[in-house]
């Protein structure tokens, strides 16, 4: 940039961020950069009935459960924030980018809120696999908020650093699961009279901002966990192993985050009986990933479900159920031998 | 009209339980090539561009054009059939056109890239259709990608024909993209004359016989000379056209809001009307002449990014068409088409802004013709009401 950027944005002192879509990815970077440049920061409440009830009202009929719900977050924001924080996640690298909804979302904000004067603060991401250019971007903002560069600094190395040591500690906690799981099999394999049953473990695929929101996935956790399984979650392995892992299975797979989770499907598939693959209804990266999923991982019984706004808890725990029961099944040998 | 609210309750849930392991990946195929058999090679149906398309395989990979004959139910149903539910409805018709070209002996396949779900089109449909025991190559642009030009030129050799001529043949892509603009630019005016034509058909005779024409180009110079003979007798057709008649502009995605078996011969339908058809989305505005920045300026008040592959054009378009005081304005999509569902919250502030109104149109495999009249036929007749009201 040519000209000085002008800190049109310094009299944003307290900034919302909706507890939806990319919050569920980025959340400890965002949260911990805007404390540290000196604001106060709002994080939206837990998904609820009447955060989708009100994105639902707000949205335009066709589009996916997450994005209603991330509607429903913004509109619970208004009145209590200066801005609402929706940055723009563009696609510049063609293996590694997003559902077109994140790069959208900053002007489908800003657009449908327009009447309620909601102010949107955003920067734009280009191209997330370049680190450069993201910290270009969030500097270019905190610019515009007023900070100074040496503020700028600290705020950018305190919020990568938060957001290295959540992941960190996730893939940690989800290796001790696999380890100790490891060690449990070979207990139960070891027992002579085979009353020691044997664990089953469950690999959940969705996206983080399914998988992690308490209403949306909630009661699918719940049931898998009440089944005595335990659950593992593919965003949270490795990020930098399954990325490259996923190019084992495609070459041309365009969305960062469905390759992340192929690549932990592929990682972890040996080390675990099942797999359930939760989409929200009608997510445009899933309608074709789940398709090849099926289609080239075989081995390990699937299980595909798809969530809406209507279906509710309704048949989820029925047919959580009987996919247990198949697992069960198949652990005792039935569909190989039987 | 598609109901995609409704969620089919076979949908919601689906397991499977395979105990043997595949190769988790598309492998490529090796296919052995017989350096004197000709390969025939057949693109999707796509809008009114086949003669570009033929001109491309013919001119610059030196390779045979496989043409398809005119879509029929039948594609579409096998496109649906073998394709998920929910994904987007050209990628269903395009996975039809692959099935009839192959079997109408196709041995190449192109297949395009783009940022949305059509960049990963190319690659599940080839998995499908190997599934369905079909042996082919695809040219898959999604490909080769990170090196651009480059790239794309290496899938070409590798897949297609490794004996082309470089140097001949980059006049050649440049004589394609010249009959991709001859062929926009006469689109142009046929949509904003042809309801108004005093003889019924006269236009689509020239229209028909200006792309038959361009199927038979071989050089830069053919292209030229029947774009000028064409529009030469598109002028000279005789017209009843009012002074002030009704204008719509058509915007939309890339596909449905050209494709004319995609959107059940929306363009026919309004010229049949009386209408003054405008249509800024086409290849020549999207690719060669694209500037997204510069283009998004002009609806600065209601863009801040770029919002998805083809958002700007459609806000872009459907904002000038408002400032230049259109009668109305459709937005035609194909059911689930995630970046122009993101347009619509922009476009209902344009029409609000402008007391333009707009019609949206979500099309499915399954849309009804009669179903689309009458809801025409209601937005044309709300549409001349308005204009009656203001004179």
């Amino acid at each position: 940039m040519a000209l000085k950027t002008q800190p049109d944005l310094a009299d944003i002192h307290v900034v919302g961020i909706p507890r939806g879509l990319l919050y569920h990815r980025y959340g400890p970077l965002w949260e911990t950069f805007f404390r540290e440049l000196g604001r106060e920061v709002i994080v939206s409440a837990e998904t609820d009935r009447a955060v989708v009830e009100e994105g639902t009202a707000r949205s335009v009929d066709e589009c996916c459960l997450a994005s209603k719900a991330y509607l429903g977050h913004v509109a619970s924001l208004v009145g209590r924030c200066d801005a609402v924080f929706v940055p723009c996640y563009a696609s510049c690298d063609p293996r590694a980018g997003f559902c077109t909804k994140f790069q959208a979302a900053p002007d489908l904000v800003a657009n449908t809120f327009r009447d309620q004067g909601v102010r949107v603060l955003s920067c734009l991401v280009e191209n997330v696999s370049k680190p450069k250019e993201v910290r270009r971007a969030f500097a270019e903002m905190a610019a515009r908020l007023g900070a100074s560069q040496v503020l700028f600094k600290r705020a950018w190395k305190a919020g990568v650093r938060a957001l290295e040591d959540a992941r960190r500690a996730k893939a940690a906690a989800q290796e001790e699961t696999l380890r100790l799981l490891a060690e449990y099999r070979a207990v139960a394999e070891g027992d002579p009279t085979g009353a020691t049953e044997r664990p089953l473990a469950i690999l959940l695929v969705a996206h983080p901002y399914i998988a992690h929101d308490e209403y949306l996935c909630g009661t699918i956790v719940e049931a898998l966990e009440s089944m005595g399984t335990t659950v593992l979650f593919a965003d949270e392995t490795n990020r930098a192993r399954t990325y490259k892992a996923s190019f084992g299975f495609t070459e041309t797979l365009p969305w960062v985050i469905n390759r992340e989770l192929i690549g932990s499907i592929l990682t972890l598939q040996d080390q675990v009986d099942g797999i359930v693959l939760v989409s929200a209804f009608p997510c445009g990266p899933d309608s074709m990933t789940d398709d090849t999923i099926m289609r080239y991982i075989q081995g390990t019984p699937i299980l595909n479900l798809m969530i809406d706004a209507q279906s509710g808890t309704a048949g989820v725990e029925t047919r959580i159920e009987s996919f247990v029961d198949i697992l069960r099944y198949h652990q005792r040998g039935g569909y190989v031998h039987g | 009209m598609a109901d995609i609210l409704h969620l089919p309750e076979e949908a919601r849930s689906r397991v499977a339980v395979e105990e043997r392991r595949r190769e988790p990946k598309l492998g490529h195929r090796k296919f052995k090539r017989d350096r004197h058999k000709r390969i025939k090679v057949a693109f999707f149906r796509y809008c009114y561009y086949d003669p570009a398309f033929k001109f491309f395989v013919e001119q610059v990979l030196d390779a045979d054009f496989l043409t398809l004959p005119e879509a029929t139910k039948r594609t579409t149903e096998i496109g649906e059939q073998n394709s998920t539910d929910y994904v987007c409805t050209p990628f269903k018709h395009i996975l039809g056109d692959y099935v009839e070209a192959l079997e109408a002996g196709a041995d190449v396949l192109v297949q395009f890239g783009g940022p949305c779900r059509l960049g990963y089109y190319g690659e599940l449909q080839e998995a499908i259709l190997r599934d369905m025991g079909y042996e082919f190559q695809m040219l898959n642009f999604s490909r080769g990608i990170e090196q651009g030009a480059l790239g794309w030129a290496k899938q070409c050799l590798k897949t297609v024909n490794p004996d082309i001529n470089i140097p001949a043949a980059l006049p050649k892509l440049a004589a394609t993209a010249n009959m991709a603009v001859k062929l926009d630019e006469a689109r142009d005016f046929y949509l904003a004359n042809a309801g108004f034509e005093r003889e019924r058909g006269a236009f689509r005779r020239v229209w028909a016989s200006y792309r038959d024409a361009l199927r038979a180009a071989t050089a830069d110079r053919d292209i030229n000379e029947a774009f000028r003979e064409a529009m030469d007798a598109m002028r000279a057709i005789p017209l009843d056209k009012p002074a002030d008649p009704i204008r719509i502009g058509v915007v939309g995605e890339m596909f449905t809001a050209i494709d004319e078996r995609s959107n059940l011969e929306l363009d026919e339908k309004l010229m049949a009307m009386g209408v003054e058809v405008h249509r800024m989305m086409n290849l020549t505005n999207r690719f060669i002449r694209y500037n997204e920045p510069n283009l998004r300026r002009s609806a600065a008040d209601y863009l801040t990014y770029d919002m998805g592959p083809t958002s700007t054009l459609t806000v872009v378009a459907a904002h000038r068409y408002a400032q230049e005081g259109f009668d109305g304005v459709i937005h035609a999509k194909s059911a689930g088409c995630t970046p122009e569902i993101d347009c619509m919250p922009v476009l209902q502030r344009i029409s609000a802004d402008a007391a333009m109104p707009i019609l949206y149109l979500t099309y499915d495999s399954q849309t009804s013709d009669t179903g689309l009249d009458t809801r025409l036929e209601a937005f044309y007749d709300m549409l001349s009401m308005k204009k009656e009201k203001t004179k």
